[in-house]
């Protein structure tokens, strides 16, 4: 059985669809790439994954228990969605630090609030997911101390810090200058390495081919082609990802 | 002449002092109400608070003094204030609450809303509550970016209890003016410059120090 199951979701904005029916499923330490142009939907969907907003219609599964489910749409008061989020973590673009907390504090301030992790346990788990990101050395310092780059790395930590079961990123290298893009790619290709479940909305497309098992190609609120990253990318069938990812070549 | 003058207006400054302190003991909180009020999304409480905003704010506070203590007395034929110093100067704690409460709030508003979404929905996707947010992530970074206004409103404050003489409330001006009466001199009215001028020095060198304390992060 998949991990993740998403059936049809869909989402509008006043008279706007953005999501018209996106299904796709995930396996547990598989992970998927999601690509396509500005406004296609695919950070919405990121962020209906995460209930950072609420799908209109669909379904959403993770390991068989119903998260969402817009045909019987009991069980979303607010205390249930913040329980039900725990099943994602989401890296942003823009990093969304807390500026007043070391990396290390910030590393460990939801797993205190959240989960009342021990101090001692939750110190130690923090610690090892920095310096899993190479960043030992900056645990003390506070994130406008940090390299765009490294203050990614301590939010991907961050949302490590939780145990999700999937992983979100939002294009996590879109606000970072070249060179320190590589820094935060080789980072989520070690998560990959080691079977971390994962959605990447990306416009790497060299990455999302390497990295990704799966990729899903979005226009216009739907899912225009899907299939494993190598054959999406590299030989796209439907005209639509041929126009888009020819673009990238020529770029 | 000078140590009269001198023990005259320190009596003068206290109940400058006292008035300032329970000013800001009331107000500072019930401004921090009062800014949820107007950023609430439902109109029914919103709009009247906005309204009063508009009102307090758009009127001079010796005009409010004047309508709080004379107000209800006109209106209701009874003076709810209570008679004597005490009652006086209850009516004007209650204007300069009022009217502090709402500049606060505007204050605090646009602290609060200065602060990036992305910083609650950080909170939101690591499953904190709203509560937890808005006290552990979002709070210390509003003070931080309120420091500077608050320091301005408050030092403003410091001046501004010299209004409530209007009422007849004895504060440190009031006692420096008696003495051009029963002296015929008016350098007691200059040395209450003084008390202010030390008073609010005394409040910048605070506030810089708070700023200070607060710049270990952005």
């Amino acid at each position: 059985m998949a991990l993740l199951e998403v059936e049809n979701i869909c989402k509008r904005f006043e008279k706007t669809e953005v999501l018209k029916g996106i299904s796709f499923t995930l396996n547990e330490g598989e992970s998927v790439s999601i690509i396509g142009s500005s406004g296609s939907g695919k950070t919405t969907l990121l962020r209906c994954l995460n209930f950072l907003e609420m799908p209109d219609e669909g379904l959403i599964r993770v390991r068989g228990e119903t998260l969402f489910d817009s045909s019987a749409p009991a069980g979303n008061t607010e205390e249930e969605i913040r329980r039900k989020r725990l099943h994602f973590g989401l890296v942003f673009q823009s990093f969304n630090l807390f500026p007043q907390y070391t990396a290390l504090e910030n590393v460990m301030l939801s797993p205190r609030l959240v989960n009342g992790v021990p101090e001692e346990e939750n110190r130690k788990n923090a610690e090892a997911l920095l310096s899993q990101m190479g960043l030992t050395d900056r645990k003390d310092n506070y994130p406008h101390q940090l390299s765009g780059g490294q203050q990614q790395r301590v939010a991907i930590a961050r949302a490590l810090a939780l145990k999700p079961d999937v992983l979100c990123f939002d294009e996590p290298t879109s606000a970072l200058d070249p060179e320190l893009t590589g820094e935060v790619l080789r980072v989520i290709r070690k998560l990959s390495e080691e079977k971390t479940t994962m959605i990447i909305v990306t416009h790497e497309m060299a990455f999302a081919r390497d990295v990704a098992d799966q990729a899903i190609f979005m226009d216009e609120g739907v899912v225009v082609e899907q299939g494993s990253a190598v054959e999406v990318i590299d030989h796209p069938k439907e005209e639509r990802t041929k126009q888009f990812l020819s673009r990238y070549a020529e770029a | 002449m000078f140590v009269t003058v001198t023990l005259s207006l320190l009596e003068g400054f206290l109940g400058t002092l006292r008035l300032f302190c329970l000013t800001l003991l009331f107000s500072l909180p019930l401004g921090l109400i009062i800014s949820f009020g107007s950023m609430s999304r439902v109109k029914v409480i919103s709009v009247p608070i906005k309204l009063l905003i508009w009102v307090i704010r758009g009127t001079p506070l010796l005009l409010q003094l004047l309508v709080i203590y004379y107000g209800p007395g006109i209106l209701l034929q009874k003076n709810i204030w209570g008679s004597g110093d005490a009652g006086r100067f209850i009516a004007a704690l209650v204007a300069f609450v009022i009217n502090y409460s709402c500049y606060f709030s505007e204050i605090y508003r646009g602290g609060i809303q200065s602060i990036p979404v992305g910083q609650y929905e950080a909170g939101q996707v690591l499953g904190m509550t709203k509560s937890q947010i808005f006290f552990r992530v979002i709070l210390l970074q509003v003070v931080k970016r309120i420091v500077p206004p608050m320091s301005n409103e408050i030092i403003t404050l410091v001046k501004d209890t010299s209004l409530a003489r209007v009422i007849a409330v004895y504060e440190i001006i009031w006692n420096g003016q008696s003495f051009i009466k029963s002296e015929g001199i008016i350098w007691p009215l200059f040395y209450t410059g003084v008390f202010y001028l030390l008073f609010s020095g005394l409040l910048t060198i605070l506030f810089h120090y708070i700023e200070k304390r607060l710049d270990y992060f952005r």
